[in-house]
């Protein structure tokens, strides 16, 4: 492809990886050179670079795609999704996951992104609701201290929850941090 | 790298509002100040060649990029002094100052000095500033485009420099220029390399310093970037004008000799090539009447009249002011 079809959202590969341009601006001087200045993001570690091209530059388009997968269950060091669509199953390894497991809930539905007809990467919806299956007793407090402790939530996973909460509770936890967002009882 | 604006959006009505009194003012001024309007085909037999303007195909030629030929092959014939505001087609050039389509205000006039049109540019911008309610801008000055260079860049050069030490001179400075494709002829590699540094002289040092600086008409361009002008003592007499770091306007005293321009066409034909650009007809229409009829002495200048009435509205981009209702469709680039 023509760096003259450089938008935001088009998908490029640099050096064997998968970029998306996130930002996008272009500048040229009378008569100059076209500058594309993108901003781009690995669609696979979510590291951000700036570059720049010019005209007359050639880039390599991605072959990429995003497809909405539900995860079914993990077994030792897989984990299994199906496709929404074509109910095909598919088996990532748990390095793909990585910390990601902590908040992986049964018929999550997330987007596993596909490179080059490859599974390279799996996303979690920023926000999940997750109940609590331990903690110790939830006690009134005073909430505008920050006095936190320990709730262990569905997956097994310990978040750190203000004192008022108490088993059986779901709450919002953003899975990019793991930090306790709200309760959302009812 | 946001280009999002604090300017407010403006509404249809006070767009046409807008438009109306910048045409009218542009129209009365050079009306009135001798020319006469004309208008020529918007899809062209021929465009001429340029280095990075992508022509959008309309077969059996293509959309203007510029009216420059066609009003050039009217003074040919004897149009005397002439302008028009043309509707122009550039590919994928998107962008906050740039659109696809867009108005060039472009004028003539036989037997005059370049600076006679820089005045021009002066009095057509105050005037279309004044149109709109605005007080036009106050202080335009005059500089030499290598004088700019040293002063912002600290690059002395002479402006014949040829590709390989312009290059190197690039480089010992921190200018990176990208990668350079290898060409053979001599005077397609000093093309090559004095656009690259033109781009991005211009974009790491000549466009900020502009900024807040009112008008400048920056001169006596280096050989290399001579394009459709004349050079006279070793300077071509080509001028760009600038408001508020903004490019407006580009302006020569006219080349009239057939075959140093068609020389210039192949140069650029060259430069094409070794970029891989969509080979481009050589305008042979154009040529033969200069070589038959010939032009008669003129300067002349075009003018981007959208980027004009942007800056005279304080909007911060073309979008804002365009009469087109925007279209997401056409912002993302999924509509070419």
């Amino acid at each position: 492809m023509d760096v003259s079809d450089l938008r935001k959202n088009v998908k490029l590969q640099i050096d064997g990886h998968p970029y998306v341009v996130t930002d996008f601006q272009f500048v040229k001087p009378g008569k100059g050179q076209g500058l594309y200045k993108c901003r781009i993001k690995n669609m696979i570690t979510g590291a951000i670079l700036d570059r720049t091209w010019r005209s007359g530059e050639k880039l390599e388009a991605a072959n990429v795609e995003s497809r909405k997968m539900q995860f079914l269950y993990s077994s030792g060091d897989t984990f299994t999704f199906m496709d929404n669509e074509s109910y095909e199953q598919l088996e990532v390894p748990a390095e793909m996951i990585g910390d990601d497991r902590n908040f992986l809930l049964d018929n999550l539905a997330c987007e596993v992104l596909f490179y080059n007809e490859r599974a390279v990467g799996v996303s979690l919806p920023n926000q999940v609701v997750y109940e609590v299956t331990e903690c110790e007793p939830g006690v009134k407090g005073d909430t505008a201290t920050g006095v936190t402790k320990a709730a262990t939530i569905a997956t097994g996973y310990n978040v750190q929850v203000p004192i008022f909460i108490r088993v059986g509770d779901r709450i919002k936890v953003d899975t990019r941090t793991g930090e306790y967002l709200e309760r959302v009882n009812q | 790298m946001s280009t999002s604006s604090a300017s407010t959006s403006k509404s249809a009505a006070e767009r046409v509002e807008l438009w109306d009194r910048a045409l009218w003012a542009v129209r009365s001024h050079l009306r009135g100040s001798g020319l006469r309007e004309v208008s020529t085909a918007v899809r062209a037999p021929e465009v001429a060649l340029e280095p990075f303007i992508e022509p959008i195909a309309a077969p059996p030629g293509f959309l203007a990029t510029s009216p420059e030929l066609a009003m050039k092959r009217l003074l040919c014939r004897g149009s005397g002094s002439v302008f028009q505001v043309s509707h122009v087609f550039r590919q994928a050039e998107i962008g906050r100052l740039h659109a696809e389509e867009f108005h060039l205000l472009e004028w003539y006039r036989v037997g005059v000095a370049v600076e006679v049109i820089q005045a021009d540019v002066e009095a057509v911008s105050g005037a279309v500033f004044e149109a709109v309610g605005r007080s036009p801008p106050c202080r335009w000055e005059r500089r030499g485009f290598l004088d700019l260079v040293e002063e912002l860049a600290r690059v002395s050069l002479r402006g014949d420099e040829d590709g390989q030490e312009l290059l190197a001179l690039s480089a010992a400075r921190g200018l990176d220029l990208g990668s350079i494709p290898a060409t053979g002829d001599p005077e397609v590699r000093s093309l090559v390399a004095w656009s690259a540094f033109v781009s991005e002289w211009s974009d790491r040092y000549l466009d900020p310093h502009l900024i807040g600086r009112g008008g400048v008409h920056v001169v006596d361009f280096p050989p290399a970037l001579a394009a459709l002008s004349e050079i006279v003592g070793g300077r071509a007499a080509r001028f760009e004008s600038y408001l508020d770091g903004i490019e407006l306007a580009n302006g020569y005293r006219e080349l009239r000799d057939p075959a140093i321009q068609r020389r210039r066409f192949e140069v650029v034909a060259g430069l094409r090539a070794a970029y891989g650009l969509r080979v481009l007809p050589i305008p042979e229409d154009f040529l033969a009447d200069l070589v038959a009829l010939g032009l008669p002495a003129c300067a002349g200048v075009a003018l981007g009249l959208d980027r004009l009435l942007m800056l005279a509205s304080s909007a911060g981009s073309l979008d804002e002011i365009s009469l087109t209702p925007s279209s997401a469709v056409r912002r993302e680039g999924a509509l070419r």
